[in-house]
C-alpha cells in the first residue's frame, strides 16, 4: 500500500560524459577482440542429449536436473516469455538452469521462427 | 555490572546487505552482480540512474575489470559468466546463442568461439548471437533493472561521484562514497540545504555536524573535573548510596542533568585506600545540589566527606543512536513509508491522504472540550501522512496532542510512539494521553529509572516491579534479593534479567502508546517494535537527526507538533550551528511549503500580554481564551503604573559587568531592583511559586539569587524558592509572575542573547497575570523588534521609571533601529 508518486526532475545524461563513456566502453571492447582474435578456437563440446531436448534423458548423463520444475509451462509468465534452459559449465561438469526471457528477444524469436516454418513443412 | 543493553548494541545496522551496489545501495539479489575482479569484488546494481551507462557497466569501464559473477539468488545462482566452449570470462565478450531447434542457450565468446565451424554443424544459430552488454546495461533478463521505486529511494549518484569514487578505488579499495564528501579537519563543514537529492546526502550533510557536536560536548564535559569537592552521604529508598555535593555551573557550560554518569574519585589516606565509583545524577536542588546514586555500594568511605573529584562520564549514546538512525533512514527501505522518504528529503511527491474513517467527536475522554482551531487540527492531522502542528505559547497543544494520540490508537493501525526531546514533555503528554484511558507506557532511559517522576505509575520499570500476577512471582523474589543484596549471584543475575527483560517486552507489546525521547525511541528495547503512527512534541527544538530516530522505525503517518517562534534545539558547537544543525526538521518542512495547522486561542496570558506577541510573531492571530477578568489577581496589590495593564518596562542605566568567571555579565543596580519588584510581590500576597525571574546570563542568575538571600527584606527561605533561570529553561513552562532582567547595558555592543526574536518571545509569553521588564531602553531600541516592544509599553504608558512606590513615565529617547539585525 506504500505507493508514492514522486515527480521527478528528468535525469539528463551530460552529452559529453555519455561521449566520454561511450568511447572507453568502445576502447575496452576494442582491445578485448583484437586481444583473443589470434587465438585458435578451441574444440566445441555440447552435449548432444541438450539438443536433442528430450526431457527423458535430461537427468542422465552430467547434465543435472536443476533447472527445477519440468510441469511449468512457458505460459506461466503470461506469455510475454520464455523459458529457456541455460547451459552452464561448474568446472567439468555441465548442467542446465531454467530462466525466462522476453519472447521478443532476438534469441528467442530466431527459434519460434524456425519452428514455426518446420511445422508448417 | 548493569550498564544496560546499550553498549553491546550497534545502532543502525539496518538492513545493509553486503551485496548493495556500492554506488546506489539497491539491493534486491536479481538486480546485482558481483565484480569478479580478485582485488575488487565488489557489487554493482544494473540500474542507469542518472548515468549514460548502468551501475556495473559503469564500474567495469572506469574501473577496467571485465568479469563479473552473478548472485546466489539470482535465477543461474552463483556463476561466473563464462564462454561455454573457451571459458573466457570477459563479459565485453560475451553473448548468448541459441539452438535452432530447443530452447536451450549458451554464452559464447565473439572470439574467437562464434566462428567455430563446429557450432554451424551442430544447428546453432550463429546470426543471433546476442551480446550480454547491449545499450551500455547487461541483459535485463539476466540481471534485471531496479523498480523505478527501488531506483528512486537509492542513493542518486552522479557520473562525476563515480569517477572520483573509482579513482579513490584505486588506492584505497574500501573507500565509501561518504569518504569523497568528509570534510577536513580544518574545514568547514557542509551546510544543511532545503532538499537532498537521497538518504545518502542527507547522511552525508548531517553526519559530520552531529560528529562535531559530539566532539565538542565530549570535549566540554570531560574537561569538567573538578577537585576539592566536598560530600554529604545519605542513603536512597532503594538502599542505595547518594552523594550530595555542590557542582557550580558556568555560562555555556555544562548543563547537568539528571541521568548524567558522574565519577567520584577519592585518592585515599592513612586511613583509607583510593576509591573511585560511577554514579548517575538524580536530582538537582535549587541550591545547586547534586545528588549522585552511586552504583557500587561497597567500600564507600562515607566517614570522609573532604577532598573528592567528580569527572564528567560521557557517553556517546545520543549521538550513535541519531547516526544509526540516518543509516538506516538511507539502508532500510522498511524504515519509513515511501511518501514520508521523499517528502522528508524535499522532492515533489503528489498529495497522499490517509483513508481512514473519522471519528465523529473530535475531542477524547478525559480531556477539556477543544476549541474550533484544535477540533480542525485534530481532524486534518487524522487524515494527512505528514502533518505539522504549531503550537504557539498557552494554545493547549498537549491536549491537542493528547486527542490526536487517542484517535490514532482507536483506528487499530498498531501502537502509537509519542516522543519530545525533553524528559519534561514526554511526561506531560504521558499524562495526558493516560488520561483518554488509553493504555500508556512511560518508557525511561536506564540511567534515569532513579529519578523522580510525576508519571511513574506509568513508566516501564514501574510497572515491571508491579505487575502483580502470579507468573511474576520468580522475578519478584529475585528483585527482592537484589534490593536487599545488592547483587545477586550469576546465574540468579541471568535468570532476573530474563525475566525481566521478557516481562518488560509483555508490558510494552500490551500498551496504546509508547512514551519515550526522541533519543530514547532508539532504545535497544524498542528495536523490534514498529511503529506506524509517530507524534513528536516539542519538535522545533529537536535536531534533524533527533527528529529522525522515532520515525525510522516504520512510520506511516507522522505528527510534529512545536512552534518555530519560539527557540530551536541548543547546539553547543558553534561550527555545527552555523552549518545548519540548529534548524529543526519542523522548520525545514515549514521551508519546504508544509503549512503548518496553527492554534490559535491562547488560554495563558491576560488579554494585554499577549497582544505584542501575537501582532510581532504570530502576525495577529493570536486569540484570547481568558477574559481580563480571569486574570484580575484579587487582592494582590502592586503599583502597576496603569491599573488593568499588569506590565511595565522599567528603565535601568546601570552598567553591566563582566562576571567573576569572566564569561558572563551581569548588572548590580538590575539585581537590586529585582530584588525590591520581588518583595513587592511578596508583600502583596504573591507566594514564591508564583514568580519566575528571567535573566539571559549565568552571572547574573547567579548574582540575583545570591543578593536576593543576603539582602531581601524578608524572610531567606521565601526567596531561596523562588525561580530564577535563564529564557531556555522556562520555554514550556508559565508563571503568574514574570521579571525579565535583559542585563546588557552597553552601548557599543550588542544585546547578545536577547538579540534572537524567538528567545524574546518565549521571554515574554511566561507570564499568566503580569510581567516587568528591566532593561536599557538607549541600547534596547536599536533592534528593531526591541524598539517595537519599547513603543508598545510606551504607547500605553507603561515605560516607567523611579522609585517603585511612584513610578513615573520616562521620556528616555530610543535609538533608531538598524534595519538588518542579527
Ligand atoms: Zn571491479
Ligand atoms: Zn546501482
Ligand atoms: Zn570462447
Amino acid at each position: 500500500d506504500d505507493e508514492v508518486h514522486v515527480r521527478q526532475k528528468v535525469a539528463e545524461v551530460d552529452p559529453q560524459e555519455l561521449a566520454d563513456f561511450d568511447r572507453e566502453l568502445k576502447a575496452l571492447m576494442q582491445d578485448s577482440s583484437e586481444a583473443r582474435r589470434a587465438r585458435p578456437a578451441l574444440n566445441m563440446a555440447i552435449p548432444l542429449n541438450v539438443l536433442e531436448g528430450s526431457t527423458k534423458d535430461h537427468h542422465g548423463r552430467g547434465v543435472d536436473g536443476e533447472s527445477g520444475d519440468e510441469t511449468l509451462v512457458e505460459e506461466a509468465k503470461g506469455n510475454k516469455e520464455v523459458r529457456v534452459k541455460v547451459l552452464v559449465k561448474r568446472g567439468n561438469k555441465q548442467q542446465t538452469k531454467q530462466m525466462y526471457i522476453p519472447r521478443d528477444c532476438s534469441l528467442v524469436q530466431g527459434t519460434k521462427q524456425k519452428e514455426a516454418a518446420e511445422l508448417e513443412e | 555490572e548493569e550498564t544496560g543493553d546499550d553498549e553491546n548494541y550497534e545502532y543502525g545496522k539496518g538492513d545493509f546487505t553486503e551485496h548493495a551496489c556500492r554506488y546506489c545501495g539497491v539491493q534486491n539479489p536479481a538486480c546485482v552482480v558481483r565484480c569478479n575482479v580478485p582485488s575488487c569484488r565488489k557489487w554493482f546494481c544494473n540500474s542507469r540512474g542518472n548515468t549514460s551507462g548502468s551501475h556495473i557497466v559503469n564500474h567495469l569501464v572506469r574501473a577496467k575489470h571485465k568479469e563479473v559473477c552473478l548472485h546466489k539468488d539470482s535465477p543461474l545462482g552463483e556463476t561466473i559468466l563464462e564462454c561455454y566452449n573457451c571459458g573466457c570470462r570477459n563479459v565485453f565478450l560475451l553473448g548468448f546463442i541459441s539452438a535452432k531447434t530447443e530452447s536451450v542457450v549458451v554464452l559464447l565468446c565473439r572470439e574467437p568461439c562464434l566462428s567455430v565451424n563446429a557450432l554451424k554443424d551442430m544447428n546453432w544459430d550463429l546470426s543471433q548471437w546476442c551480446p550480454l552488454i547491449d545499450d551500455r546495461c547487461f541483459l535485463q533478463w539476466l540481471v534485471k533493472i531496479p523498480s523505478e521505486q527501488e531506483q528512486l529511494r537509492a542513493r542518486q549518484i552522479s557520473a562525476q561521484q563515480i569517477n572520483k569514487v573509482e579513482e579513490l578505488w584505486k588506492t584505497n579499495p574500501d573507500a565509501t562514497l561518504e569518504d569523497l564528501e568528509k570534510p577536513g579537519v580544518d574545514d568547514e563543514p557542509q551546510p544543511v540545504v532545503l532538499k537532498y537529492e537521497d538518504a545518502y546526502q542527507y547522511q552525508n550533510v548531517f553526519a559530520p555536524l552531529i560528529k562535531l557536536e559530539a566532539d565538542y560536548d565530549k570535549m566540554m564535559k570531560e574537561s569538567q573535573s573538578k577537585d576539592n569537592v566536598t560530600i554529604r552521604w545519605d542513603i536512597g529508598l532503594n538502599k542505595k548510596r547518594v552523594a550530595y555535593f555542590v557542582f557550580p555551573k558556568e555560562d555555556n557550560e555544562l548543563r547537568l542533568v539528571p541521568g548524567d554518569e558522574l565519577r567520584l574519585r577519592y585518592s585515599g589516606d592513612a586511613a583509607h585506600p583510593a576509591w573511585q565509583s560511577v554514579g548517575h545524577v538524580i536530582k538537582l536542588t535549587a541550591q545547586e545540589e547534586v545528588a549522585l546514586e552511586l552504583r557500587a555500594s561497597q567500600g564507600v568511605p562515607v566517614d570522609v566527606n573532604h577532598g573528592f573529584s567528580v569527572d564528567f562520564v560521557w557517553k556517546s549514546t545520543s549521538f550513535d543512536r541519531m547516526q544509526g538512525a540516518m543509516k538506516t533512514f538511507a539502508v532500510d527501505e522498511t524504515s519509513v513509508s515511501g511518501y514520508i522518504y521523499h517528502h522528508l528529503l524535499g522532492h515533489e511527491v503528489e498529495v497522499q491522504m490517509v483513508r481512514n474513517t473519522l471519528p465523529r467527536r473530535f475531542g477524547a475522554p478525559g480531556l477539556p472540550e477543544l476549541n474550533a482551531s484544535q477540533v480542525f487540527a485534530v481532524k486534518s492531522v487524522l487524515q494527512k501522512p505528514i502533518s505539522l502542528i504549531q503550537g504557539p505559547p498557552g494554545t493547549g497543544k498537549t491536549v491537542t496532542s493528547a486527542a490526536i494520540v487517542y484517535h490514532m490508537a482507536k483506528q487499530g493501525q498498531g501502537q502509537v510512539l509519542v516522543c519530545a526531546p525533553s524528559n519534561v514533555a514526554v511526561d506531560q503528554l504521558a499524562e495526558k494521553i493516560s488520561a483518554t484511558g488509553l493504555k500508556v507506557v512511560r518508557l525511561c532511559a536506564k540511567s534515569r529509572e532513579a529519578v523522580s517522576s510525576p508519571v511513574e505509575h506509568l513508566t516501564l520499570h514501574y510497572q515491571v516491579r508491579h505487575l502483580d500476577t502470579s507468573e511474576k512471582s520468580e522475578l519478584h523474589k529475585l528483585q527482592q534479593l537484589k534490593d536487599e543484596q545488592g547483587e545477586l549471584s550469576s546465574s540468579d543475575e541471568k535468570k532476573y534479567k530474563a525475566l525481566k527483560r521478557a516481562t518488560e517486552r509483555e508490558i510494552s507489546q500490551s500498551a496504546d502508546v509508547i512514551c519515550c525521547t526522541c533519543v530514547g525511541a532508539g532504545d535497544p528495547r524498542l528495536a523490534n517494535f514498529r511503529f506506524r503512527q509517530v507524534l513528536i512534541d516539542e519538535s522545533t527544538q529537536a535536531t534533524e537527526p533527533e527528529c529522525l530516530i522515532p520515525l525510522v522505525l516504520g512510520v506511516k503517518q507522522v505528527v510534529l507538533v512545536g512552534d518555530h517562534c519560539q527557540l530551536g534545539p541548543v547546539i553547543m558547537c558553534k561550527k555545527a550551528a552555523r552549518a545548519g544543525l540548529a534548524q529543526s526538521l519542523f522548520e525545514r518542512l515549514v521551508l519546504l511549503g508544509v503549512k503548518p495547522i496553527r492554534l490559535q486561542v491562547q488560554y495563558r496570558m491576560h488579554p494585554c500580554l499577549s497582544e505584542f506577541p501575537s501582532n510581532s510573531f504570530y502576525e495577529g492571530t493570536l486569540q484570547n481564551g481568558v477574559t481580563v477578568n480571569e486574570r484580575q489577581s484579587s487582592g494582590i496589590d502592586f503599583p502597576w503604573p496603569v491599573p488593568n495593564r499588569p506590565m511595565f518596562f522599567y528603565v535601568q542605566m546601570g552598567q553591566e559587568e563582566i562576571s567573576a568567571s569572566g564569561t558572563s555579565y551581569l548588572n548590580r543596580t538590575e539585581a537590586a531592583n529585582v530584588e525590591k519588584i520581588v518583595t513587592t510581590f511578596l508583600r502583596s500576597g504573591v507566594v514564591p511559586s508564583q514568580i519566575g525571574v528571567i535573566t539571559p546570563y549565568e552571572g547574573q542568575r547567579a548574582y540575583i539569587v545570591n543578593y536576593m538571600s543576603r539582602n531581601g527584606a524578608l524572610r531567606q527561605q521565601l526567596y531561596k524558592e523562588i525561580e530564577v533561570a535563564s529564557v531556555d529553561s522556562f520555554q514550556g513552562r508559565e508563571k503568574d509572575y514574570i521579571i525579565l532582567s535583559c542585563v546588557r547595558s552597553n552601548e557599543h555592543q550588542g544585546i547578545g542573547f536577547l538579540n534572537d526574536p524567538r528567545r524574546l518571545n518565549v521571554a515574554l509569553t511566561r507570564a499568566r497575570y503580569g510581567i516587568v521588564i528591566l532593561g536599557n531602553p538607549k541600547v534596547l531600541s536599536k533592534q528593531p523588534l526591541w524598539n517595537g516592544l519599547l513603543t508598545h509599553y510606551k504607547e500605553h504608558e507603561c515605560l516607567v521609571e523611579g522609585p517603585l512606590n511612584n513610578l513615573k513615565q520616562s521620556m528616555v529617547q530610543f535609538q533608531k533601529p538598524k534595519k538588518i539585525y542579527n
